[in-house]
């Protein structure tokens, strides 16, 4: 039986605490065991480690920084993950095609629709299934809407980890609007758990159409009132400009996808890049910007509210008629094969690679969450830095844990 | 176990209380009474000889009895009022639209467990808050309420309010060094930077109103401002009320100046250890700093006491109750009954849905306002401190109201933002000042000799 | 279904290439041995015709008999996304050359199938634990998995008696499970 590690778990009733505990340092009670955790958990001259644990009122959900500090500035940085880590790829192994959707909702939570997009275009493509035309648009409709209340939900969290108190309850109030909305459409305000493979759930219905006229009518004022509140404010906006730079080849080279790479000046976005569903048909821009720092990615993402409105505009105008669900067997069992799909969500690129050994049950589910490749940039970018600076920075690349964990 | 033991275990809890209180409670008035009547005369002509130390002890334990009800409302008004801000309703349960809020915090922070963290230092743990409120609350003494309403008028005032304020670092980095945690220490020391940084600024700034007033007595800058609100200090030192504005902000650690609590960082600065009534201590010192800059810059700049308009013509009001006699009686019962009923009538009349005894309700109430609103009235003409203290709690709370719309509404400055501003722009602009009221003092002296 | 770029990868890598390209839909797939990795992933990188600068996924995959890591990679050369299998890995003992020289991002990646499956990605610098705890014995996605005895027996898992289920012995079942802490 190999040694195990000195851990003294308080739970322990043989562990008395009458030792002296001292101030808890965050270091791990083993020597290190790769290169980077030794150059990490060596101090330098003059440095410290605090620990900004997984309960602190402003990582986004449950997750552990260690911060190696020279007084204020942060010289290093060492996210721990796994806090929330539920293990959804092992249980997708054990479910049913159908309700391996399920498990992918609570995934970035905030942004559900897209965690269902991605494995339900994988899966279909994998049955060689076809969605009729009503479906994909319904799709677009919905996922546009959680895109504009994710990205809401991200500027008040931007501005209250940067000591505002009133956007946030602001966004709030948007957000309830469109999470009201689409509990008309699908039955639940958060994991909405919509999408079925070769369609929706459930087609449009008069009371949801009937909201979002009323939202539709003042979105865009409300949109800009928000907007206005923070983009003219002297402190929020010097607080923001230059910090966590990065710069195209970095972005490039760090797999960065979605708003944190677009404002790095490249214009990559899966509607465009690899289009899927009836993005070609659609009419929209990409934002991109170039200065690549917090204020960049903040207002690129106001931008990007501004294209899905068009897009649910585009898709009100051009909804077919027809059915919302494509015709399938209750039991479905795909030959063996492999699948990728992946889908442009807001914060970057959901793909899922489903590799199928003809049961009912996937035989791998692999899920690629843009949060848990983001997370490593800030690493690079908090160098220099205060620590105020790491939740400004954190909340601009908008990591949702429940993905960043899995 | 003893018969006494054996009964005082079977009594209920009320029980209890009712044979511990009243035996003390007669105890303790049989005492009292019999040394007032037999050492009476002595208390009084010692005190009728110390009549200064008297007061001041009378002044000081006002004082100090009196910030908990001011930090009591500090505290229910910052929640209302950023509720309303964020378009929510905050306090809404606990008495008329939640002000009871406050009480229900005070008593339950004095319900918290007491704890030391392990590795503190017990002896600066416990007294760094005391500092801390301490160092708020004496600056009180030499705020001037009203005419003749103050705790004591120094000749120094400003200069001992400047030095006593100065003691709250030494209480932040107390709690900020004693807590044996780092987030503790961080927050202690960008605290103690940040006082530290903005306390020039903040006393520069006042250092021309000094020479304008050519006292530092708080109580003569105030008589200096009688008369119309032109005479206010705001409008011959403009700057220097920005300034000091702002600097204030800083030292009483309010947003955006307020780094050393900022929770979304390092969650609750120098507090991180404290609960209880030692938390409740440092919420207090803040939320009465907060009042005492208000009450300070009301004071310098804006008239402290002094009404916006000279009151027109001299008032005496002669009023002897006393000689109506029984007529004094009949009319406190019927006036009364004679204005609720007036004041129903209208109410009842207007809708025939109020029936008669909701609308004497109402009449009650408004008859009781009215009542309230003469008696403040003669008050007001008759007695100048009532005036004065109408005023000046209503023009400090005003800049307390936009205290709390700051917090409502700004973020969070970084500490080397906030650095660089005190000492790169608040501290040249406060010279700036200085020099330009200093030369157009000379100036004016000489052309008008 | 882009035909000329299966045409192009079969004459580039030819000798690299375990199997045939194969396409389905809009996905084309090459499978080569754990030890080209770095000298397909490098021409798939650098060579302007190629252009696979973004990396989108890398998976592992336990098939039960093999190992297998898959990247997924997308350039604008072509509208299909290419996916390179690396495949034979023994399941005893699997290891593959990192490719975080090309892209850092895939540090994380690689981190997550070391700590699913027992990957070993030689040139990682970092190749420890990510979700499970450090002292995790298992590899939860691997195919001899079987919640929840082989997690009860770690050292880090359940002190308090509910979270010892009721396996008898301390030694694990599967001779495949690693014994020697990482």
């Amino acid at each position: 039986m190999p040694t195990s590690v000195p851990h003294q778990s308080t739970d322990d009733p043989r562990v008395t605490l009458d030792r002296d505990l001292g101030v808890f340092e965050p270091v791990p009670p083993y020597p290190p065991r790769t290169e980077r955790e030794a150059e990490f958990y060596t101090l330098g001259d003059g440095e410290m480690f605090i620990n900004m644990g997984p309960q602190h009122p402003s990582t986004h959900g449950v997750l552990r920084v260690v911060l190696k500090l020279d007084g204020e500035k942060v010289v290093d940085l060492d996210p721990v993950l796994g806090y929330l880590h539920r293990g959804v790829e092992k249980l997708c192994e054990n479910a049913d095609y159908h309700q391996a959707i399920c498990y992918t909702d609570p995934l970035e939570y905030v942004s559900s629709l897209f965690n269902e997009w991605a494995p339900v275009l994988a899966f279909e493509k994998l049955m060689d299934i076809g969605v009729p035309r009503r479906a994909e648009y319904i799709r677009v409709l919905s996922s546009e809407l959680n895109r504009i209340a994710s990205h809401a939900l991200f500027l008040g969290w931007m501005a209250l980890d940067l000591g505002g108190l009133t956007p946030i309850l602001w966004s709030f109030i948007e957000r309830d609007e469109i999470v009201d909305m689409l509990a008309a459409l699908t039955g639940q305000r958060m994991l909405f758990n919509y999408f079925r493979i070769g369609g929706v759930n459930g087609d449009l219905n008069h009371e949801f159409m009937s909201r979002l006229g009323d939202w539709m009518a003042k979105a865009t004022e409300q949109i800009e009132a928000g907007n206005t509140l923070l983009n003219e404010n002297e402190i929020f906006v010097r607080r923001m400009r230059g910090l966590g730079t990065i710069d195209t080849a970095t972005a490039l080279r760090m797999v960065m996808t979605g708003p944190n790479l677009r404002a790095t000046g490249v214009p990559f976005d899966i509607r465009r890049a690899h289009p899927y569903s009836v993005f070609p048909e659609l009419e929209f821009d990409i934002p991109t910007r170039s200065e690549g720092d917090c204020l960049a990615r903040y207002l690129l993402r106001m931008d990007e509210i501004k294209q899905s409105l068009r897009i649910i505009d585009q898709c009100l105008h051009n909804m077919p008629d027809g059915p919302v669900m494509a015709k399938l067997p209750r039991l479905l069992r795909p030959r063996p094969g492999r699948a990728y799909a992946a889908v442009e969500g807001p914060r970057g690129q959901y793909s899922t690679y489903a590799i199928s050994d003809g049961t009912d049950q996937p035989f791998r589910m692999r899920i690629h969450d843009p949060s848990f490749i983001h997370l490593q940039s800030v690493g690079l970018m908090m160098p220099g830095h205060l620590i105020a600076d790491t939740m400004a920075i954190m909340a601009s690349l908008d990591p949702i844990m429940g993905g960043v964990d899995k | 176990m003893t018969v006494v033991g054996k009964s005082w275990s079977r009594l209920t809890l009320p029980g209890k209380i009712i044979f511990t209180v009243v035996p003390l409670l007669l105890v303790t008035t049989f005492v009292a009474v019999s040394a007032i009547v037999l050492l009476g005369p002595t208390i009084i002509d010692i005190l009728a000889a110390n009549l200064p130390i008297v007061r001041f002890v009378v002044a000081v334990t006002i004082v100090l009895l009196m910030t908990i009800p001011t930090a009591f409302l500090i505290i229910y008004m910052e929640m209302k009022v950023i509720a309303l801000m964020n378009l929510r309703i905050g306090p809404d349960r606990v008495g008329p639209f939640g002000s009871l809020l406050s009480v229900v915090h005070g008593l339950k922070v004095l319900m918290k467990e007491d704890f030391t963290p392990t590795g503190a230092d017990p002896i600066v743990f416990t007294w760094a808050p005391v500092v801390t409120y301490l160092a708020s609350v004496m600056t009180l003494l030499v705020i001037p309420f009203a005419p003749g309403i103050f705790g004591q008028d120094l000749n120094l005032a400003l200069l001992y309010f400047f030095a006593i304020g100065g003691l709250s670092v030494v209480g932040l980095l107390m709690a900020g060094w004693s807590s044996y945690n780092k987030y503790s220490l961080l927050g202690g020391l960008r605290s103690a930077a940040q006082v530290i940084s903005y306390e020039i600024p903040l006393t520069l700034s006042v250092v021309g109103l000094i020479l304008l007033a050519g006292t530092m007595s708080l109580n003569k800058i105030v008589e200096q401002q009688s008369g119309w609100f032109t005479d206010w200090y705001v409008f011959q030192q403009p700057l220097a009320v920005l300034i000091f504005f702002i600097a204030a902000t800083a030292e009483a650690n309010r947003t955006p100046f307020d780094l050393t609590e900022a929770d979304s960082e390092i969650v609750a600065g120098f507090a991180t250890e404290y609960s209880g009534m030692r938390f409740g201590f440092f919420f207090f010192a803040e939320y009465v700093n907060v009042f005492i800059i208000s009450a300070l810059t009301v004071t310098l700049f804006f008239g402290g006491w002094n009404a916006p308009f000279p009151w027109p013509w001299p008032v005496t009001l002669d009023l002897d109750p006393g000689s109506l006699g029984i007529l004094l009686l009949i009319l406190v019962a019927i006036v009364p009954l004679i204005l609720t009923i007036v004041f129903a009538a209208p109410v009842w009349m207007i809708s025939a849905r109020i029936k008669g005894w909701q609308a004497l309700i109402v009449g009650f109430i408004l008859a009781n306002l009215f009542i309230v609103a003469v008696i403040f009235g003669l008050a007001y003409v008759g007695l100048d401190w009532v005036a004065g203290i109408f005023w000046f709690l209503g023009k400090t709370y005003v800049f307390v109201f936009t205290f709390v719309w700051m917090r409502g509404t700004l973020p969070r400055v970084r500490i080397d933002q906030l650095m660089d501003f005190a000492w790169k722009w608040l501290l040249p602009a406060s010279l700036l000042n200085l020099f330009v009221t200093a030369a157009a003092i000379v100036v004016a002296r000489s052309v008008r000799p | 279904m882009d035909r000329l770029f299966k045409s192009r990868l079969e004459r580039r890598f030819a000798d690299q290439l375990t199997g045939p390209v194969r396409q389905r839909h809009d996905e084309t797939e090459i499978r080569i041995a754990a030890g080209d990795v770095v000298a397909v992933m490098t021409a798939l990188h650098d060579e302007p015709d190629l252009h696979f600068q973004f990396l989108s996924d890398l998976a592992g995959v336990d098939t039960g008999v093999v190992m297998q890591v898959v990247y997924h990679l997308w350039s604008e050369t072509t509208p299909d996304w290419l996916r390179v299998t690396a495949d034979g890995l023994s399941r005893e003992d699997p290891r593959v050359p990192s490719v975080t020289f090309l892209w850092k991002g895939a540090e994380w990646m690689e981190r997550e199938a070391y700590d699913m499956f027992g990957i070993t990605f030689e040139g990682n610098r970092d190749l420890r634990r990510i979700y499970m705890p450090p002292d995790y014995q298992s590899f939860p996605l691997r195919k001899d998995f079987y919640l929840p005895d082989d997690a009860a027996r770690s050292p880090g898992g359940g002190v308090r008696p509910m979270e010892r289920t009721q396996a008898p012995s301390t030694t694990p079942t599967t001779a495949l499970v690693r014994r020697t802490p990482v």
